[in-house]
């Protein structure tokens, strides 16, 4: 493959060309309540061109039929002339790789039969609906999928990586009435078939706090002091402050650039931020991103105050500083773009208990049903919450909703925990319509000085 | 290529195959802050395959353009010796209705001409202090789809969509707002010029910055704005949810649930929708589906699996991808009573709030929130800050509000209407004017 791929790469007249190349094995099973909804084995292949000229913009050209990839090299090729750009674009320096980077398959899912597959999940649905007779409805997936990789870039590096992920997740849905309340379990992990195996205790515990939200009251609307669970506040990070590093937001946008101006003092000396494309065994790990970066720990703020953001090679290239290992793409039918990796708040001191002593009305937000960033405002939806009373975790409540706008927020973040850990979850992230791209967040217990929680308010 | 699959589909499996194969080539040009960065072209081709053998039914699918239709049909089978018992009936063959779904404008559009339509969207929004990014995507598509009954389905569509976004960064205030079109053809001048005017009036109106209302308040939400309305009840009409016994809809076909003047249709015979087609992905021909009829439930989606195991027809809205098996989904979704002759050609989008802002006294329009679609969308209940919202006072818009939140039950909300707006208009793949809607729960912070 990488001969052809190199020989193709010599048809292209750019400045710049680079052909990947993504063969990828996947089965799903999926579980809905009683019955098996589908257990499918799909096999998708395809590849990706593009090609840079001086003066010209970005020409790509994606394909499945690899009988097309001479084809498609000289399409890029033409596309990337057809587009003038002024001033040209223009990628940092990157030593070129030639590397076999085969991950650790941990159990490959690929010699695995999908009837084992299937019966895995089944146990863990069947987990869910036997904690109560309230749980109406359940929907639990596996997915695994193997990716063979070849990337060639016409700067001489060559790649060959075997990529694995597996993924669990699992839904319950009680209902009383017209009340319905869910709980969710995900697991995502860069490795295999041994990974996923001993996983019931964690469907159990979402089917039963689907159950008992049937009964908790919605929390009551307004500003309070709040402490996010870690996997609360991996997903705060991600959404509110994450995407903001990525540095395509701010490269060729000067307002922005100046609102993001490294050394600016985003929070107290407790915050430190990061993002790790080279953590082991996690969701967004890789040795190299796809423009053949290799991947890297990535400091974003450090006690406080901005000192990095994530960066493709062109980005890097136009605010002259150096690629990161961010510049991702969720599959062959698409060119690569600024991402995000593994991205965590860093480790503090102390303990929940630490958190929540001194605050005498509150409230603790658990769990991640997701959130959305759009920019300087952030949402995100947790699972399920918990009145603090007195310094004590008190009685648990729904519909927690936590809203804010970021600056404010991660200034007001005051306390945050010695009790870290990487969130090791399913689902993805979207961007400029790739979506679910894997990566994972990681935090300690974080406490917000004031944050507004939706919900219904008095009228 | 369909008909190989479902040649030897027939003879290892005993209850007959159904497929689509489906190639799609997509061009599309990037404008990124405010100059032109790429250009790109997809060539996409794969095959869809769900085979019913011993009373069980499964799937597989592939983009690997040369393999063996063999191959294909063994995962399929491997995949059903797994599978449930169903038993589901291949539709027939059945006259297909006439509807146009490919335009040759748009087909043969060159990328010189996709280049110019994006320069001059960019260059009318220009503004001082902002940015803008557009993005033009053209797409034409070979569909076919065959079943071992004898239905079978060819057609070439195109599909075109057209994005804008203006960004303003004052400080750390971060405005950005955009529109869209997305139909079969290309955006002629008027819906360009259109575009560019609810950029410039709601931009124009946010330059303002007022404190947000706070209480229980009329707020009138634009057709963007109500998708957080919308989808609880979209995903409750759905038949998918009305099996699993999770949709607060299910058993009440024939109950009046909203207000008398609230309805809804799924139309896939829209000419120039891009979502129009002339059957299914599973062969059932397309027609009107009336959900929601003034006020009283009347009908549920379902495609051919969920039908079967709901001892039902299937009302043509299966869909599937090269990956998994079929789903139900909508097609173009129409909101209140429109006149099926106007339904298809945009009307003028007019004033924002589609003349309802004026009888407010104290109260909001919402045109885009934050996270909709997390949560426990199904159950109703929502709570969403602000994207992008203005302050109405005495019935004039004063201003752009940041930092507010809004709540409520849409199922609650839907059963009074404090309106509906002349300002009706597509927005993805959804018709709808601007609604009033009273007794929404405000919070600031």
């Amino acid at each position: 493959m990488i001969d052809r791929l190199t020989a193709a790469l010599r048809r292209s007249r750019a400045a710049y060309t680079e052909i990947r190349v993504e063969r990828t094995w996947s089965t799903a099973v999926t579980v809905r309540g009683r019955r098996l909804d589908a257990a499918t084995a799909s096999e998708d292949q395809g590849g990706c061109v593009r090609a840079l000229h001086r003066s010209g913009g970005w020409g790509v050209a994606s394909f499945t039929s690899l009988e097309r990839l001479e084809a498609m090299v000289t399409r890029a090729d033409e596309l990337s002339r057809a587009v003038r750009v002024d001033p040209p674009i223009r990628l940092a320096d990157v030593a070129p790789h030639q590397a076999e980077a085969l991950l650790e398959l941990d159990g490959d899912v690929r010699g695995i039969p999908l009837a084992a597959k299937q019966q895995l999940i089944a146990a863990y649905n069947d987990t869910m609906l036997a904690v109560s007779n309230r749980v109406v409805d359940t929907l639990a997936t596996y997915h695994d999928e193997v990716s063979e990789y070849w990337y060639v870039n016409s700067e001489g590096t060559i790649l060959h990586q075997l990529r694995p992920e597996v993924t669990l997740s699992g839904t319950a849905v009680a209902r009383r009435d017209g009340t319905i309340e869910k709980g969710l379990e995900s697991i995502g992990l860069r490795r295999g078939w041994h990974s996923v195996q001993d996983k019931a205790a964690g469907f159990r515990a979402a089917a039963e706090r689907a159950v008992q939200l049937l009964d908790a009251p919605t929390v009551r609307g307004g500003t309070y002091p709040v402490v996010l669970d870690p996997e609360l506040a991996g997903v705060f990070i991600h959404e509110a402050f994450g995407h903001l590093s990525e540095a395509d937001f701010v490269y060729e946008n000067p307002p922005a650039r100046a609102m993001m101006t490294l050394g600016r003092r985003f929070g107290k000396p407790v915050l430190n931020v990061g993002d790790n494309g080279a953590a082991p065994g996690l969701r967004g790990t890789l040795p190299f991103d796809d423009e053949g970066t290799p991947t890297q720990d990535t400091a974003l703020i450090r006690e406080g105050v901005l000192v990095g953001r994530l960066h493709s090679r062109e980005t890097a290239a136009t605010l002259g500083e150096r690629p990161t290992g961010n510049a991702r793409a969720l599959s062959f039918r698409h060119a690569p773009i600024v991402r995000m990796t593994n991205t965590y708040i860093g480790n503090g001191r102390g303990t929940l208990e630490d958190l929540i002593q001194d605050i005498p009305l509150g409230v603790y937000a658990c769990g991640a049903f997701g959130g959305q960033t759009l920019l300087e405002n952030f949402s995100f939806t947790a699972a399920y919450g918990h009145m603090i009373r007195d310094g004590r975790v008190a009685e648990l409540v729904k519909d927690v909703v936590l809203a804010g706008n970021l600056v404010q927020t991660l200034d007001r973040i005051d306390h945050i925990a010695g009790d870290f850990r990487w969130n090791e979850m399913g689902g993805g992230c979207g961007k400029g319509g790739q979506s679910p791209l894997p990566v994972t967040e990681g935090a300690p217990h974080v406490r917000i000085e004031a944050a507004l929680v939706g919900g219904e308010v008095a009228a | 290529m369909i008909e190989q699959l479902l040649d030897v589909a027939r003879r290892r499996a005993d209850g007959g195959a159904d497929g689509l194969w489906r190639r799609v080539e997509r061009t599309s040009v990037a404008f990124e802050w405010g100059r032109l960065k790429a250009a790109a072209v997809t060539e996409e081709t794969g095959a869809n395959l769900r085979v019913c053998h011993g009373g069980r039914v499964g799937v597989a699918g592939t983009t690997a353009a040369e393999a063996a239709a063999d191959a294909l049909v063994e995962r399929a089978l491997a995949s059903a010796a797994l599978g449930e018992p169903l038993d589901l009936g291949f539709p027939p063959a059945t006259p297909l209705p006439p509807l146009t779904t490919f335009f040759a404008p748009a087909a043969e559009a060159s990328l010189d001409t996709l280049i110019r339509l994006g320069a001059g969207l960019l260059e009318r929004l220009a503004r001082d202090g902002c940015r803008v990014n557009v993005a033009i995507e053209r797409e034409t598509a070979e569909t076919n789809v065959a079943n071992t009954a004898g239905a079978a389905g060819r057609y070439r569509s195109t599909a075109v969509a057209v994005s804008a976004e203006v960004w303003r960064i004052a400080g750390d205030d971060v405005l950005v707002l955009g529109d869209a079109f997305e139909g079969a053809d290309l955006p002629g001048e008027e819906t360009l010029a259109r575009i560019v005017d609810a950029i410039d009036d709601r931009l124009t109106r946010a330059l303002t910055i007022v404190t947000p209302p706070e209480g229980t308040l009329p707020v009138i939400f634009t057709p963007p704005g109500l998708e957080a309305l919308l989808l609880p009840v979209t995903q409750g009409l759905s038949g998918k949810a009305v099996l699993q016994g999770i949709s607060p809809l299910g058993g009440q076909v024939g109950e009046t649930v909203f207000d008398p003047r609230f309805s809804v249709t799924d139309d896939p015979l829209l000419a120039g929708r891009a979502a129009s087609r002339p059957l299914d992905d599973e062969c059932v021909p397309s027609h009107v589906t009336r959900l929601v009829e003034c006020g009283v439930v009347r009908q549920f989606i379902y495609d051919l699996e969920t039908a079967a195991r709901a001892k039902t027809r299937s009302t043509g809205h299966g869909r599937r991808r090269v990956f998994g098996k079929p789903v139900p989904a909508y097609t173009n979704l129409v909101l209140g009573e429109v006149a099926r002759g106007e339904r298809g050609r945009d009307q003028r989008w007019g004033e924002l709030g589609g003349g309802l802002v004026r009888d407010v006294t104290d109260g909001l329009l919402v045109d885009e929130l934050i996270g909709v679609g997390q949560g426990n969308v199904i159950g109703g209940a929502f709570s969403h800050p602000v994207a992008l919202a203005y302050r109405i006072e005495r019935g004039e818009i004063t201003g752009r509000v940041k930092d507010a939140a809004v709540a409520g039950n849409a199922y609650e909300l839907w059963k009074r209407v404090g309106g509906f707006g002349t300002d009706a208009r597509w927005t993805s793949g959804r018709y709808a004017p601007s609604v009033r809607l009273d007794g929404v729960s405000v919070a600031r912070r």
